[in-house]
């Protein structure tokens, strides 16, 4: 049992597996009153290697257990996951969505390659954003995907920008309508009936407060310039 | 023929959209943005109805032929159809 601080909320975790304690070793906080606790059960576990991958460690599978369990309660402080990976630049966070596989972890390789120590990884794959009184913010958490990338820290949410694969590289500003239809699919829309109507007022909000952009891009250093110059 | 239940309508950057909720969301992993028509077909597709209905339901509030609306109503309901949203 230990406590862990992601986006602020102050989470106790009952575990049986020491993979999940060493995953959140940068978060926690044990010193800090949990706002809430979960566990994931036997069941919960068997079910989840059940959907996921027949085959893979109970561990593992405890620990994204617990990360769905997490994010079934993020409404509660203004908060969502979105699939995504989030770069800090100069202290502000850009977000890529696409749909897995186009090339998010290679565009933000070149944000990085290029823009050298101006640049680092929020998350790679799941951040939180949550509503602050000074506007959306990302958060890293300890669930980072596969290629592990991530820090425990936070900034302000610039841009949301949608990657699709192109020959020559371009961006522009898109509208809430075509957002929606992009954003969507990776949200994390909790099962509960009320847990995700608060969702969608989150993200009602979110659609309202924030830049989103389009980027066709190929695989150049070019990228991530012209990413770069058109949400500045 | 009645919406099944666990789908949620919430208005979401001025648009309607809808949602599975629960374990309707293993069948539908989408959303469905309804215009204006969408919304009023929808409210009254909550509880068991047929096209008759809908389409009186229609030409009661909009200035539109019996024709049209019922056209209007088939080319919904069957949209819903294929998406097993009704029953």
């Amino acid at each position: 049992m230990f406590t862990i601080e992601i986006a602020g909320i102050a989470i106790g975790i009952q575990n049986r597996f020491r993979y999940i304690r060493e995953l959140c070793e940068e978060y926690m906080a044990n010193e800090k009153t949990p706002l809430f606790t979960v566990c994931a059960t036997d069941e919960d576990v068997k079910e989840e290697i059940k959907i996921s991958a027949p085959g893979v460690p109970r561990a593992y599978a405890e620990a994204t257990c617990i990360h769905r369990l997490i994010a079934r309660r993020l409404y509660e402080f203004d908060a969502f996951l979105l699939h995504s990976a989030v770069i800090s630049c100069d202290g502000e966070g850009y977000a890529f969505a696409a749909k897995s596989g186009v090339g998010k972890s290679t565009h933000i390789s070149l944000w990085m390659k290029n823009f050298g120590d101006r640049v680092f990884v929020v998350n790679g794959d799941k951040p939180i954003i949550r509503l602050t009184e000074n506007g959306f913010y990302v958060y890293g958490t300890p669930w980072r995907g596969k290629e592990g990338y991530g820090k425990n820290t936070s900034c302000p949410l610039k841009a949301l920008c949608f990657v699709e694969r192109g020959e020559q590289n371009s961006i522009c500003g898109i509208g809430a309508d075509e957002a929606l239809v992009g954003l969507f699919p990776q949200v994390y829309l909790p099962e509960d009936a009320v847990a995700s109507s608060a969702t969608l007022e989150l993200i009602d909000k979110f659609v309202k407060k924030t830049k989103f952009y389009r980027l066709k891009c190929n695989m150049q250093d070019e990228a991530a310039l012209v990413a770069y110059k058109g949400m500045n | 023929m009645k919406i099944k239940e666990g789908f949620l309508v919430r208005e979401v950057a001025g648009a309607h959209i809808v949602v599975a909720t629960g374990a309707r969301m293993k069948e539908f992993s989408g959303i469905i943005k309804l215009n204006e028509t969408g919304v009023f077909l929808w409210e009254r597709m909550t509880k068991e109805t047929d096209v008759q209905t809908l389409t009186n339901a229609l030409t009661a509030e909009y200035d539109v032929g019996v024709e049209q609306a019922q056209k209007d109503v088939e080319n919904f309901t069957e949209t819903l159809k294929k998406a097993d949203i009704i029953e």
